[in-house]
Parts: C-alpha cells; sequence; structure tokens
C-alpha cells in the first residue's frame, strides 16, 4: 500500500498540532505502508514564506516532498475577507477568495498530488480549512481520507467545506464533539469515518528529579504546556491563578512551557520556560502535579492525552466541547467554566491525593485503550482496508448535497467519485450565503459522554 | 475545602464536578442566577446603592437616546461598492469598464481608506456601547458585591449571637455538673493520708471515699491582666508560684483529667483563678468550696487540693465570676 501524507507544513522541528499530528501519522503508518509526505516550503503558519528548499529530502525516514507557495498571506486583506465571510452575507466566490487569501497558496502541489495521485493508494489530507486540503480533496476526492482536525470556529459554517465532507472516500476524526459537529454543518453521515485521534511517543521512563534540578523548580506546581496565546485561553488562566495565588500562599506554581505571544504576569510563583524539547517536556509533566488546558477550541489535546499517559490529572476549560468531553468519559480530569470553579477544582486535584491519583490512573488506563499507537494504527489500517473492499456509492458523492442548498447533484466520472460541482459563475458571486458565524451557532454544541475516544 | 472521599476504582468526574458546584453554591451563601441578579439590579437598586449616584436603567436610557438622536448610519465600503447598482445591468458594463478606468487612476487607495474608514466608525460605535455595557456590568457587580455584603453582615451577626450563646450555655453547665462519688480512683490510698492540717477539712466523704479535689477550668474571655490574679485573697499563694506561660497558677495544678475536667488541656487557666469581676464578692475558702486552699507541703504538685468539707458530698457549682454560674 502506498500512502500520500498532505498536509501544510511539515518538518521534524515543527510543532503545530495538525503538523505534529500528520508527521506522527506518517511515521507510524510508514511501519504498514510506503507513505511520502507532500507539503509546502513553509515554516511559518502565519505568513507562509517559503523557508525550506523545494525538492524532496528525508525526516526521520520518510520521503517529504515540498512545493513552493505562489504568494504569502497578507494579514490585511485575510482579516478583511474573514470578516466578510465570517460576519456577513456573501457569495462561495468570497469564500474562495478567503480561502486564497488564507492560504498555503500552493498551486504547484495541487498540482503534484493530481497527477501522482494514481501512483498512491490513499491520500490522507490533513486541515480541511487550508487552501491545499480544499484543492487535493476536490481535485481527488476518490482517494481522499481527510483529518479535519476542526474547531468549532466560524470556518466550518462556511459553504465550500460541505461538499468536501461530504465528497471524500472517508474522514478521520478526533474526537466524537468534531465528529457531531462536522456531521451537523456538512450532513455528511453517510461518509464513512471513524474516531482515531492521535497517539504521543510519551517514554517509558521519565526523569521528574532531573527536570527539577534542570529548572531549579522544587515546589509542586501546575503545568501548562503549549503556546502561550490568548486564543488559546492563557488570559483568563492568568487572571484565575493569579486571584488563587493570591488566596492560597502555599497553592501550585504555575510553570508555562511554549513560546508566548502575550505577556506573562511577573510572578515569583510563575515560571516561564521557554519551548523545549520533548524530554524536558515529557519530565515536566511527570514532575507535574497536574496538567491545565485553558484553551476554548480545540480539535485534539495531544498534550493533555500526554499527561494522561503519564498519569497525570487534567484541569481543562469546560467551554471547549472536547476537553469537557475528554475529561468526563476519561474519568481522568476536573473542568471549570468560572473562576470559583477554577480554584475549587485546582485545590481538589492539589489536596486531595487520593483523587488526584485516581484521576491519573484513569487517564493512563484511556490513554491506552483509546490513543495507544497500535489502536491508532489499526483503526487506520482498518479503514483502508475497508474502503479497499467498498462499493463506491452509485452517483459519485457519499450523501446528496450542494452549496448551501443540500440538494442534490454529483455523478460518477470513469468510475471514481465526483465531488458536488462548485456553482456557475453568475451563482458563485450571487451573496446569498449566511455568516460563517451565524451557521455555526445553528450547530448543536456540548460534550459527547459516549464514543469511541 | 477538598473533602471528596475516593472509594476504589470508582470516580466520577461528574459527580465531583457536582459536588464542587454545591459547595460553590454554599459558599455563597444565597445563591443568586444571573437572571435574579440582574433583576435586581434593575428593580431594586435602589435599596443596595445611592440611588442619586448611579441608575439602574442606564443602559435602557443609552438605547433610547442613540435611538431618538440622528446618528449617522455607517456604511460599508468594500472593493465592489463603488460599482455596484441595483440595475445589474449597469454592473456588469461598470465591471466591463474597470480595467480601462483604472488606466486613469488607481482606486484601491481610495477603497481601503474607505473601508478602513468603514471599520473605524464601526469600532467606535461598538466601543460607545460597549462602554455603557461596561458602566451597566459594573453596576450589576456592585449590587452583586452589595447583596454579598449584606449576606456577610447578616451571617457574621449571626455567628456571634451563636458564639455568645454557646458561651452562656458553656458556662451554665459547668455550672451544674455533679459530682459522682467514686468515678474517680483516690490518688493516694486513705492510710496514707497525712493528717489534715489545723483548718483543713476531712478529705473523706460521707462513704469514706477519697475525694479528689476537681478543678475545673473555665475558657473565659480573658482580659489582659486577668491572669494575674495573685491580689485575689485565697488565690495569691497558688498565683506566686505559677506563672503565665505554664498555663495553671495553681501548684497543686493536677493535670488528670477528673469527672469535671472539661477536657481543657493544662495550659488553660485554673479554676482557681477564675477572673474576679469587679463588684462580685469573691467566694473565699470555706463559702463554696471551690477557691482550692494551698495544698499541705509534702504532697507535692500534683495533688490537687480538696474541697472545704461540710459542704456534703457535692462539690458546689463554682460560681461564675460574674455570672454566677
Amino acid at each position: 500500500m502506498k500512502l500520500a501524507v498532505v498536509v501544510q507544513r511539515y518538518g521534524a522541528d515543527i510543532n503545530g498540532g495538525a503538523e505534529l499530528h500528520a508527521r506522527y501519522i506518517a511515521e507510524r503508518l510508514s511501519r504498514h505502508a510506503e507513505v511520502e509526505v507532500l507539503t509546502t516550503c513553509a515554516k511559518n503558519y502565519v505568513s507562509w514564506r517559503n523557508d525550506l528548499p523545494t525538492g524532496v529530502e528525508q525526516v526521520n525516514g520518510i520521503t517529504v516532498r515540498r512545493f513552493p507557495v505562489a504568494h504569502e498571506r497578507e494579514p490585511y486583506e485575510f482579516g478583511r475577507k474573514s470578516v466578510r465571510v465570517f460576519e456577513q452575507v456573501h457569495s462561495v466566490a468570497d469564500e474562495l477568495r478567503w480561502l486564497d487569501s488564507e492560504g498555503p497558496a500552493c498551486p504547484a502541489l495541487v498540482r503534484h498530488v493530481e497527477q501522482a495521485s494514481r501512483n498512491f493508494d490513499f491520500i490522507l489530507i490533513f486541515s480541511y480549512r487550508y487552501y491545499h486540503a480544499w484543492h487535493v480533496a476536490r481535485r481527488v476526492p476518490h482517494k481522499a481520507v481527510v483529518v479535519p482536525t476542526a474547531e468549532r470556529d466560524p470556518a466550518i459554517g462556511l459553504s465550500i467545506f460541505g461538499p468536501v465532507f461530504r465528497g471524500v472516500r472517508a474522514v478521520m476524526y478526533n474526537s466524537p464533539e468534531e465528529c457531531a459537529m462536522i456531521q451537523a454543518a456538512s450532513g455528511n453521515d453517510r461518509v464513512p469515518g471513524v474516531v482515531v485521534g492521535v497517539g504521543s511517543d510519551v517514554p517509558d521512563r521519565t526523569e521528574p528529579a532531573r527536570f527539577r534540578r534542570k529548572f531549579n523548580i522544587h515546589r509542586p506546581f501546575a503545568v501548562y504546556i503549549g503556546r502561550i496565546d490568548e486564543n488559546k485561553g492563557c488570559a483568563e488562566l492568568f487572571s484565575h491563578y493569579l486571584r488563587y495565588a493570591a488566596s492560597f500562599e502555599r497553592g501550585l506554581d504555575l510553570v508555562l512551557i511554549g513560546s508566548a505571544i502575550i505577556d506573562i504576569p511577573a510572578h515569583p510563583k510563575v515560571h516561564h520556560l521557554g519551548f523545549l524539547d520533548d524530554r524536558d517536556k515529557f519530565d515536566a509533566l511527570a514532575a507535574s502535579d497536574l496538567l491545565i488546558m485553558p484553551s476554548y477550541f480545540e480539535s485534539l489535546s495531544m498534550v493533555a492525552l500526554e499527561a494522561w499517559a503519564l498519569g497525570r490529572p487534567v484541569l481543562a476549560n469546560g467551554r471547549c466541547d472536547v476537553l469537557k468531553g475528554q475529561c468526563i468519559r476519561s474519568n481522568a480530569g476536573l473542568y471549570y467554566e468560572r473562576y470559583e470553579e477554577f480554584v475549587e477544582a485546582l485545590y481538589s486535584l492539589e489536596s486531595n491525593g487520593p483523587l488526584n491519583a485516581h484521576l491519573g490512573r484513569n487517564g493512563r488506563a484511556y490513554f491506552k485503550r483509546h490513543y495507544a499507537w497500535p489502536v491508532i494504527e489499526r483503526k487506520y489500517l482498518d479503514m483502508f482496508a475497508q474502503l479497499k473492499k467498498e462499493v463506491r456509492p452509485e452517483g459519485g458523492s457519499h450523501a446528496a448535497g450542494s452549496y448551501g442548498a443540500g440538494s442534490s447533484s454529483g455523478g460518477t466520472e470513469s468510475g471514481r467519485l465526483k465531488m458536488e460541482p462548485l456553482p456557475n459563475w453568475f451563482a458563485r458571486r450571487e451573496r446569498r450565503l449566511p455568516a460563517g458565524r451565524d451557521v455555526l451557532e445553528r450547530i448543536p454544541y456540548g460534550h459527547v459522554r459516549s464514543g469511541a475516544a | 475545602m477538598s473533602d471528596f472521599s475516593v472509594r476504589s476504582d470508582n470516580v466520577d468526574v461528574e459527580q465531583i464536578m457536582r459536588q464542587i458546584r454545591g459547595r460553590i453554591r454554599e459558599k455563597r451563601g444565597v445563591d443568586y442566577t444571573e437572571d435574579e441578579i440582574r433583576e435586581l439590579a434593575n428593580v431594586k437598586l435602589e435599596k443596595f446603592l445611592d440611588p442619586k449616584g448611579v441608575r439602574s436603567e442606564l443602559l435602557e436610557e443609552f438605547r433610547r437616546v442613540r435611538e431618538s438622536t440622528d446618528t449617522a448610519r455607517n456604511f460599508s465600503f468594500e472593493d465592489t461598492t463603488l460599482f455596484a447598482s441595483t440595475r445589474p445591468f449597469l454592473r456588469f458594463l461598470r465591471r466591463l469598464l474597470n480595467p480601462i478606468l483604472k488606466l486613469f487612476f488607481n482606486p484601491t487607495p481610495l477603497i481601503e481608506a474607505l473601508h478602513i474608514q468603514s471599520r473605524l466608525n464601526e469600532s467606535y460605535n461598538r466601543s460607545e456601547a460597549l462602554s455603557y455595557e461596561l458602566m451597566h456590568n459594573l453596576v450589576i457587580e456592585l449590587t452583586r458585591t452589595g447583596i454579598e455584603v449584606k449576606n456577610l453582615k447578616m451571617r457574621l451577626e449571626s455567628m456571634s449571637s451563636r458564639l455568645d450563646f454557646d458561651e452562656r450555655r458553656a458556662r451554665a453547665l459547668e455550672g451544674v455538673v455533679q459530682y459522682r462519688p467514686g468515678s474517680v480512683p483516690p490518688l493516694h490510698p486513705p492510710t496514707g493520708q497525712p493528717t489534715a492540717q489545723p483548718g483543713q477539712h476531712n478529705e473523706l466523704d460521707n462513704e469514706g471515699n477519697e475525694r479528689r479535689s476537681r478543678r475545673r477550668r473555665r475558657r473565659g474571655r480573658r482580659r489582659p491582666g486577668e491572669f494575674r490574679t495573685g491580689t485575689t485573697p485565697g488565690a495569691g499563694e497558688s498565683a506566686s508560684a505559677g506563672d503565665e506561660t505554664g498555663g495553671s497558677y495553681d501548684e497543686g495544678a493536677d493535670t488528670s483529667t477528673g469527672d469535671f475536667d472539661c477536657g481543657q488541656s493544662a495550659d488553660a487557666p485554673s479554676f482557681a483563678e477564675a477572673p474576679h469581676e469587679p463588684g462580685t464578692p469573691k467566694p473565699q475558702s470555706g463559702e463554696g468550696g471551690a477557691v482550692a486552699p494551698k495544698p499541705p507541703s509534702g504532697e507535692g504538685g500534683a495533688v490537687a487540693p480538696k474541697p472545704q468539707s461540710g459542704e456534703g458530698g457535692a462539690v458546689a457549682p463554682k460560681p461564675q465570676s460574674g455570672e454566677g454560674g
């Protein structure tokens, strides 16, 4: 079996959530199939500047083929177009302009995938909302398996993505909440899909004492790992933590790991360590009392899974359906929606040793049950096997639907799945599509109690 | 704060969160919902706040004023606005001629400037509304705080009255407890008793049992200087041997718990040195039997002196200083 992995950025030193996810999956699946990664030359996810050379290279034993980005993102233009499609009534053409503006605009990559698609059994496409994913999925729907990594943001309400979700061979979801959201937004219930998520290369042995020595942290602490950004809920975390620290002088310290986009409060109990390598990160998790995940939007929190793998409980933002759902399903974490809950839950995890230990044990079991690599690999391989056996639905597309209206269209072309076509030139320019945010608000929300993961 | 009982492998996160929320409700006292607080802020604000200082209908008034004034409506300016028309043909024609127009001048900066202006207008309008919202929210928060302060005051009053009541009750109980013969083993064999000193009373009760002197300790509100009881007659000698840090001002302090020992630690002030309230006659030795005379030398400090004879088997309750017990 030969697989292509198409992702916006790729590299051993690129640690974005979806990109890391793609790398882990590519490396794991390479044990069962021949895997080639098709990506851009970009390293920076804001500008998509071509920082890496075009051509082929090997990254951890995987062949990686890079293509240049045609134009960098212009933040002002992108912001203006985002307001148009997310906040106002707009047209399909507006959405396509927004997609082009968002990038990474890489027509060479799209052309290559289309031409080389016959060499691959399946093409795994990561991150539905980017240029490369939409164009590749439309070019080769009969081989496209999408890993959406979708969050609850207005992009899911854009009409151009519905046909993609309805027209690809399969969708590999990260969580039951993500699955429910995409199915509600696009009506792709008939498309084969499975909640998979991703595993992690958690070391068998960690050295918490080494971490404490190296960073001179001797008090018990809670750890946050990730980009220190307002979008990740860090501003709220700081506000809550400072109030907590004022009330509980002997309470937990807060250790922050990751690059900072916003200012970090100067407080003797807040330690910012910057970006750390995997060894330090896992040792930090092992040394911590718990992990705090303050993010409002997550498709899947890999760091939460890593904390559970190491037997550490998680304190998550309860306004994020995915995190709350995972805490409840795993019985391995508490959640908060306001300060009072934050402080009570944090104090409970800090002071109640048996509770902390039980949640940690549950987390470890949950990780092993759902996110251990053999489980993840098996889910992918089973899906590929199922797709190979599958009789393709008559008429091409799995489910009927069209831009915004949900009417039937589609057809076969040489026995292939064919994506629902774009509206004609005039219809594409008709401004009658509702704002993405309005569509999002109509999508049911809330955590899913039971599910595969 | 944290009082979850974790049983075997059965941890239910939702249950724990329910407990946490319940505890938050308990702590808050009367837990108003957001709607109730809003209602209170809107309707009953004058009960909590100075009505002259702040108006509960602030936001409504702001909206009324905005609607009544002829504020210029904001315009939205996009790249297509210049060429827009209600007539499709005209629109089409303009688009067609657009490239020719661009030969004469570049409309893009104009479009961008007007677009930015439109966004600025919008942002100004939004921030104006937001500042009123903010003020409104502050009013709500102030109301919430007012309610909370009121609740706390009530709780404080209730707690202080309960404390007073408990204190009185404790004193009353101390006063009515009775001695049960034989409940405390004699400290010394009767035969070994030294001869009573002149002026001392028999140490055997009616049944021939040795009676230990019982000292009850009293935890009262201490006032500065209360421990210095050496000035009181009858207790002066004991007090001279005690020290404040030692806790017992009675040389013969008995740290073993007797029937009437209320479980106070030995460092509690001895019953013998109960503060003497001004205006209350200090009971003299022999009057109530409560003021223990200095034990005869040779008994050691460990054995408490016995009550005065003539009291019968029961120890007369010690009159509480000032309160009568």
